[in-house]
Order: structure tokens, then sequence, then C-alpha cells
């Protein structure tokens, strides 16, 4: 065993742990909110507890209640880390929302509430003053589950707790138990259909150790993160783990990393991290779009795990990554691949960090036929990066369509146990009916299991994932249906890989009966305009004659059929740009 | 004032036929422009003008207007 190994205590909640961690290390970096530019804002454990001290006493006086969901719509702002862990020792549940791009039309964003909170029941909605006029109107609607809107960063917390109400919010803190739950997190980016999971503190404390072990955590590790912590990934593996470690996290804002990829390198430089978490376009965006000249000072020797997840991983923009960075102090076996969901908190299978991660060239033609066999002299190579064996507490098995077991190297669904699972989606029976059985959920994911190891290759679903963010295709084609020019109903969307990304782009497929190339060209412009209102960038439009889509068994169009069609660029009467 | 060959070089990168870039025109403003896609427009128009940007420098963009300055100032006009 490693000497740095951390002990984990018996806390039975998140807060709990975070007090013990403060009093244990009081002054270590607890958070360091790193800003272009500037010079970071460093929370220490002592500083963040008693700041989040401060937020829950201000909580409570806001007539917010243990058990009550309060969603966190904010810029990357030093506050929102005490924030979030006052109002878990209130006992309310934060859940963290995406700030609203500025393409994004009110209507979509306040409809994205609306669908949200129905699901969800979101009871108060804590935000900067420039969204009220937009939020607004959600609260006073007669059947809001919304019940105020509050502005934290307003709040004034100059003047020391009052012992007296400190007292009854830690109280309160007490009656929260291990099984209660803890937060609420969505499993999709998007509007319409988003599945609240709603996670307990046992769940994410046993994750904790489990993810924990599967990294090798260590009090030296320091975790670096640009990911948005409305997303699992970001909150879970960047957030909750470091804390509940006791470790340092260095958070930078996604907004400006995006812009200036560099930003990343610069605080595993100057903050000689460890660790950081990576969707597989980021490798390469990391590795292509920043100048040689602007790394002279990048030192990336102290990286000890770099882990993808949140999207299909790319063999290709792994070598991309080393071929790039190996000069600038990258070990190799620092890359490690995770696959996981939100339903079971974040993590299931994780590679051995240190080694290499293991690759197979397979078939590609018998992939495509459900059987995984190595390839040989005439294959059609398709390289399969594996994303480990399942964490301490984790089960992974392969089914077929009746959930039958399937043996080694045949492609089925992947089916998954753990003892972090979610307690169903919040408000939606039905639909966790659909996906939990006998304890066990069923992900949608397609992918084989060979040497113990799983490798995940494509979906059931028909999700499409851009640069880690998950689009429902529904939602898309809700959208365009209502394009003038286009034929309602007879619309669909899928993802297109974009190899030089390393990521899939949204593509549409829609049948009208514009001929001249003036009307494609118009309407494909209002397509784009369309997507861009509900914050989704279109990558390409495919116009088709009418009755052109094929249909599904159920009469309507079908996606899989259709982006096979459309794919094989055989037909002369698609119109694409 | 956007120059002809700025928006030549941002609409071709875009696929665009035509927009009205004016300066104060914003990313989000204009259909494909988005954050992924942003660092794309910023090589393309690095690789047309034959200049190179900083990161910080990009990250200071606010509109269409500033990345015209930006080019201005890296090419001596």
């Amino acid at each position: 065993m490693n000497t740095n190994t951390i002990q984990l205590d018996d806390s039975k909640t998140l807060w709990e742990r975070w007090q013990r961690n403060a009093e244990r290390n009081p002054d270590r970096e607890a958070i360091v909110h790193w800003v272009a530019g500037e010079e970071p804002f460093r929370w220490t454990y002592k500083n963040l507890i008693e700041t989040a001290k401060k937020f829950s006493v201000k909580i409570k006086e806001a007539g917010i209640k243990k058990g009550d969901v309060c969603a966190i719509i904010m810029h990357h702002n030093p506050y929102f880390y005490p924030l979030y862990m006052g109002i878990s020792r209130a006992g309310a549940l934060p859940a963290v929302l995406a700030y609203p791009n500025p393409r994004l039309h009110p209507d979509k964003f306040r409809q994205g509430i609306e669908g949200m909170s129905q699901r969800s029941g979101l009871d108060y909605i804590l935000t900067e003053k420039d969204l009220d006029p937009i939020i607004r109107p959600l609260i006073e609607k007669p059947e809001s589950t919304i019940k105020s809107v509050f502005f934290p960063l307003e709040w004034n917390f100059k003047d020391e707790v009052d012992p007296q109400a400190d007292r009854e919010i830690e109280q309160i803190s007490k009656t929260v138990k291990e099984t209660e739950p803890m937060l609420l997190q969505h499993s999709s980016g998007t509007t319409g259909l988003q599945k609240p999971v709603v996670l307990s503190h046992c769940a994410i404390l046993n994750h904790v150790v489990n993810l924990g072990s599967g990294y090798n955590l260590t009090d030296k590790d320091k975790i670096v993160s640009w990911l948005p912590l409305y997303h699992d990934f970001g909150l879970i593996a960047c957030f909750q783990i470091p804390l509940a470690y006791g470790i340092t996290t260095i958070q930078i804002n996604p907004f400006e990393w995006v812009l200036a990829p560099i930003l990343l390198l610069e605080a595993v430089t100057k903050e000689k991290a460890t660790l950081t978490c990576l969707p597989n376009f980021a490798y390469n965006v990391l590795a292509e779009k920043i100048h040689e000249d602007e790394l002279e000072e990048v030192n990336l020797e102290s990286l000890r795990l770099i882990v993808n997840a949140a999207e299909p991983v790319r063999h290709d923009s792994h070598q991309k990554f080393i071929s790039k960075f190996q000069k600038y102090g990258l070990n190799p076996l620092a890359l490690a691949v995770m696959y996981g969901m939100a339903e079971v908190t974040l993590g299931l299978t994780v590679t051995d960090s240190g080694k290499p991660i293991t690759e197979l060239a397979v078939d590609r033609n018998e992939l495509s036929l459900g059987r995984m066999k190595l390839a040989g002299a005439g294959s059609v190579v398709r390289v399969c990066v594996s994303s480990g064996r399942p964490l301490n507490g984790c089960q992974a098995r392969i089914v077929d369509e009746n959930r039958k077991d399937l043996p080694d190297g045949t492609v089925g669904e992947v089916a998954v146990k753990s003892v972090s699972m979610f307690d169903g989606y919040r408000n939606y029976p039905e639909k966790t009916a659909e996906v939990v059985d006998n304890g066990w959920y069923f992900s949608g994911d397609y992918g084989f299991k060979y040497n113990d190891e799983f490798f995940i290759i494509g979906r059931k679903k028909d999700l499409i994932i851009v640069a880690g963010k998950n689009i429902y295709p529904e939602d898309i084609e809700d959208v365009i249906n209502q394009v003038e020019g286009i034929i309602p109903g007879r619309v669909i969307s899928f993802g297109e890989e974009d190899e030089a990304m390393g990521t899939e782009q949204v593509a549409v497929v829609a049948e009208t009966k514009a001929e001249s190339d003036k009307e494609k060209n118009d309407l494909r412009l209002a397509i784009l305009k369309a997507g861009m209102g509900m914050d989704i960038n279109i990558h390409k439009v495919y116009l088709v004659p009418p009755r052109w889509l094929i249909k599904s068994s159920a009469g309507k169009p079908s996606r899989k059929a259709n982006k096979e069609r459309i794919l094989s660029r055989e037909d002369k009467q698609v119109w694409s740009r | 004032m956007i120059s002809p060959e700025l928006k030549k070089v941002i609409l071709s990168e875009l696929d665009l036929d035509d927009f009205d870039l004016q300066d104060t025109t914003i990313a989000p403003e204009v259909p494909g422009w988005d954050s992924l896609n942003h660092v794309n427009i910023i090589l393309a128009v690095e690789k047309f003008f034959n200049v190179k940007f900083k990161s910080y420098e990009v990250l200071r963009l606010k509109n269409v207007g500033d990345l015209q300055t930006l080019v201005n100032s890296k090419t001596g006009k």
C-alpha cells in the first residue's frame, strides 16, 4: 500500500466528511479557483467550511428546508463552492444547471427549466441577478413547482454567523441519514428529456472510496479540471471526490478553457496537478489547436493520471496527444479510460492506472455482425480501446435483447450494478422500470467483454454525444419540424463522426419540396438558426425529396436506417452542406 | 468595420454564403459559430493573414470588431 494512501473516516454524510477534512487539514488548499490572467482564488478547507456555514444560515433564513431541491445556475464563481456545500448542510439537495448561452432563446431556456421542474420538483433557483427577468415568469406561473428565486452572490457575508442559527442548522444537518438524497443531477444536457438522477450520501461516499481506489488516490494528488459542474464527470470526479478525500482541486472556467485550451496545461504546470479528466474531443483540441511557441513553459511531468470518459474513446486521439506532449514531460502511461454513467454516480469500469491501456485491432465487418474477431490479413480494422475492469463494488455484464448473458467476445448491451446505484429517476417511475431490472441498470450502450476487460463500441439508444454533451435527437427533430419548408414529421437527426475533432457532430436529414439551390441554401440557414435557438450547433444538413426517408415498423422515420443510407453517400438525390 | 477579407475567411470556415458581420456581432449570433468551432475559426484567420494570436488575446475578444482590431494590430494596419 502506498504510504500516502488516504484512510477515509466513517462519516455518514458529505457535510460531516467535509467538516472532518477541515478539522484535520484546516490550512490545506481545498479549491483553487482558476481565472485566466488573474491570481487564482484559493480556498483552504477551513475558509471554505466557514463560508459554507454562512451560506447555510442564509439558506435557512430564505425558507429553504431539508429535502428541498435547489437548482444553482451560476457562472464560474468562487462562491459557487461554499454555496453548494451550504445547501447540503441545510439538508437540501443542490442541482447544478448550465448557465444559458446567449444563443439559447429565453423561451427555450424557460421551457427546459419547466420540463425539469415538473420531473425533478425544483423548489428554488439560486442564480445571478442577470437571469431574474428570464426566470421570474416561471415562478409566477400558477402550476410552477418553483417557489422562489434567490441571488446568493448578493448576500452579505461580512458578519459572523449567529451562533444560535448555526447550532440550529447543525442540528438539522445531523438529522440527515446516509440513505437520504444528497444531490440531484441530470442525465442529459438538453431540454425536454432530462432524467433526474437522485444520489444518496452513501452512494456518493461509497463511490468516493471505489473510484478513489481505482485512481489510486493519495493525499499528494491534486485534481485539475475545466469540466462544467453540471456534468457528472466534472461534479463527481473533480469536485465531490477531491473534497471528500480532503485533497486539492483546481477549477478552470469551462467557457475560458474552450477559447484558450492552454489554460489547462498552465494550471497543471503551475499547480503541479497530478490528475485530470477529459472527454475525448479535448485530447484532439489540446494536441492540435495550440501553437507550439505557447507551450515553452509547459511541464506535464506531475500528471500521473489523465482519465478519458463521457464520450466514445478514440485510439487516434490518444496517439495525437501522446506524440504532441511527450516532449513536455507527459508520461504516456498516465492515460487511462473510464466508463460510467450518472445512474451509478459516475464510474463503473476503469483501466489500471500507470499501465498501458489495452487496445484491440478487430475486424470491423465481424464487429458489425456482433462478433469480436481479432483482425487478420485482409480485415478492415477498427481499433477498440478498453474501458477497463469494474471498480470495487461494481459489476458489469453483456446481455442480449432478452437480457440473457452473452459469452465473451460477443457484442451486446452493457448491464451494470453498483453499490453507488441511483435511487431511480425522480418522479419518473415508468422510465426507471424500463431500465432497471432486479438491481441491474441496462445502460443502452453496446460493447463486449474480452479477457475481463470491457470495450464499449456503440449505443442502442440514439443519443448524440458532442464534446461530452448528451443530446437527444428528439429535441432537435421537434424544433426542425417547425421550420418552414420542411415536411412536418419527416426529419431525423443523428451523430456523425468528426475525426478531426475527435467527437460526434449533429447532422439533420429533412424531407423538403424545395428544388433550387437557392431554396435549399435558405432552408439550410433556417435549420441552422432553429438549432441555434436551442443552443445546438447543427453541423451538417442533408435535404432529401418527399418520401425519401425510410420508415421504421412504427411508421416513423428510422434514424438508424436513414443514417446508414445517408452515410453510404450513394444517392444523388441527397443535397448536403 | 469588418474587412472583406476577414468576413470571407469567417464565412468560408462556417460554410456560409453570406451573413451581415458587424463590429458588434458576437459569435452566438452567427450560425455555426459555437465554442467548439471557435478555435477553428481563429486558426483559419491566423492562417489567412499569416499571423499568430496568443491565447490570452483570443480570450479577450468580445465581438468580431475586436477580432478585426487584433488582426489589424498584427498586420500593421
